[in-house]
């Protein structure tokens, strides 16, 4: 092999270890000077390379007296930035009821909107429900598809002089859940609407931007409260369209490559439980823990 | 059955996750001077974040109140702790508010930003 030979590929070399340098990671929820967490009612408006596992949900008594305990994961992968699938499922278990799987739950979303200045972002995805994926008492004999928009509003754009008001976030979600199957053993599947929000207070945001947090605890936690809704809007049984729903005030701990968040489940009406819940979950930002391979996008398409 | 293998696949993931190195978003930990503080002049702008940060593609802009540009040094990392940006104060600052604006590109590329206040006494 010559020599030069020797310094082209030694020059390729270095010009490939540059591109790979300078291609740019691609995060979790990142706008501007915000940073949305994972939520856990209220979808955040990002798309990111992330695993929540596990999730485990307690939620209040339904109005029959039976009691539910979830435990499910969700994974996400990113196919090219802004725009990635996730998948999720788990196992549940009723009492009475007993044990089942949860439909196989599967979501593309995109992130089609970020205006850093006004930390604004929104997102849109599809998720579908598979039909006879589920078992046990979660057997569900059809599909589920539910178009559903993310946004997100970081006040970090607030006069100077509402310091105090820059750390606070909303998010909000808005979805139809449509049944492939209008009927199902004599009973109706209803079409429903769901929505909701969360308000967010941010200390890492207050510690980086306003005045500085001296406690490392505290200085990664931020406080929240998610508001969930749905109600039937078509093909439901006379009586039944009636909105339930949950308020789930609770806390987030953001470390640099996971989180933990813990929520009370609130029921705001007698159809929407009985009782308090709680939520928890641990949520790994893969783009973080491995910015390298499982972390990054599958393509770079659309990036210049 | 099932309880056992989402067990495994708990301990397997935060084997993985304990042998791996972490990156992540470079995060303002801490401030010199301090978010929000009061400080005589200073002679230099120290931030220091969760990651470590790369000074090529990082940047620290200081302002007035008014909004008229400080003059600063090029930025750089502490030689003994790359988390730490550092941009020296070419002047004696005149008391008042002034706002820092800070940009970081963390080693694995990941970009974060952000600005704060500080002020001047007299």
């Amino acid at each position: 092999m010559t020599t030069l030979s020797l310094r082209a590929i030694a020059a390729a070399l270095v010009g490939a270890s540059v591109v790979l340098w300078l291609s740019p990671a691609f995060a979790h929820a990142v706008c501007g000077d915000r940073i949305f967490p994972a939520t856990l009612a209220i979808d955040d408006p990002g798309v990111g390379d992330e695993l929540a596992l596990p999730t485990l949900t307690y939620p209040p008594s339904n109005s029959g007296g039976s009691q539910e305990f979830d435990a499910t994961f969700s994974y996400t992968k990113t196919i090219f930035p802004g725009f990635g699938l996730s998948v999720q499922d788990g196992p549940t278990w009723q009492r009475p009821g007993g044990y089942g799987w949860e439909p196989l739950n599967i979501e593309a979303k995109y992130n089609f909107l970020c205006i850093p200045e006004f930390e604004f972002m929104a997102s849109v995805g599809t998720t579908v429900i598979w039909e006879n994926t589920g078992t046990g008492t979660q057997t569900q004999p059809f599909n589920v598809y539910q178009p559903v928009i993310d946004a997100g509003k970081g006040f970090g754009d607030l006069p100077k002089s509402l310091n105090i008001l820059r750390p606070i976030a909303v998010t909000a979600e808005l979805s139809e859940t449509a049944p492939g199957q209008a009927w199902t053993n004599g009973n109706q599947n209803s079409t429903n609407l769901n929505w909701g929000f969360t308000v967010q207070y941010s200390l890492p945001f207050y510690n980086s931007h306003v005045a500085e947090v001296d406690n490392d605890f505290f200085k990664h936690v931020i406080a929240i409260t998610e508001f969930a809704f749905s109600k039937p809007i078509s093909n439901f049984a006379p009586g039944t369209n009636v909105t339930t729903g949950t308020i789930q005030p609770g806390a987030i701990y953001m470390a640099d490559t996971w989180q933990f968040a813990l929520e009370a489940i609130l029921p705001i009406n007698s159809a929407s439980g009985r009782g308090v819940g709680v939520v928890g979950e641990l949520h790994f930002f893969f783009d973080d823990l491995f910015p390298d391979s499982l972390g990054k996008p599958i393509s770079m398409w659309g990036q210049p | 059955m099932i309880r056992h293998s989402i067990v495994k696949i708990a301990a397997s993931l935060a084997f993985a996750l304990a042998a791996t190195a972490a990156y992540a978003h470079a995060q303002l930990e801490k401030a010199t001077p301090a978010v929000g503080g009061a400080v005589t002049s200073p002679g230099e702008i120290r931030l220091k974040f969760s990651e470590g940060v790369e000074p090529r593609f990082s940047g620290i802009a200081l302002a007035t109140e008014g909004g008229a540009a400080v003059p600063l040094g090029a930025p750089s990392v502490d030689p003994a702790d790359n988390s730490v940006l550092i941009a020296k104060v070419a002047e004696t600052l005149a008391p008042g508010v002034y706002t820092v604006t800070w940009h970081a590109v963390s080693v694995d590329t990941h970009k974060t930003q952000g600005s704060f206040d500080f002020t001047v006494k007299p």
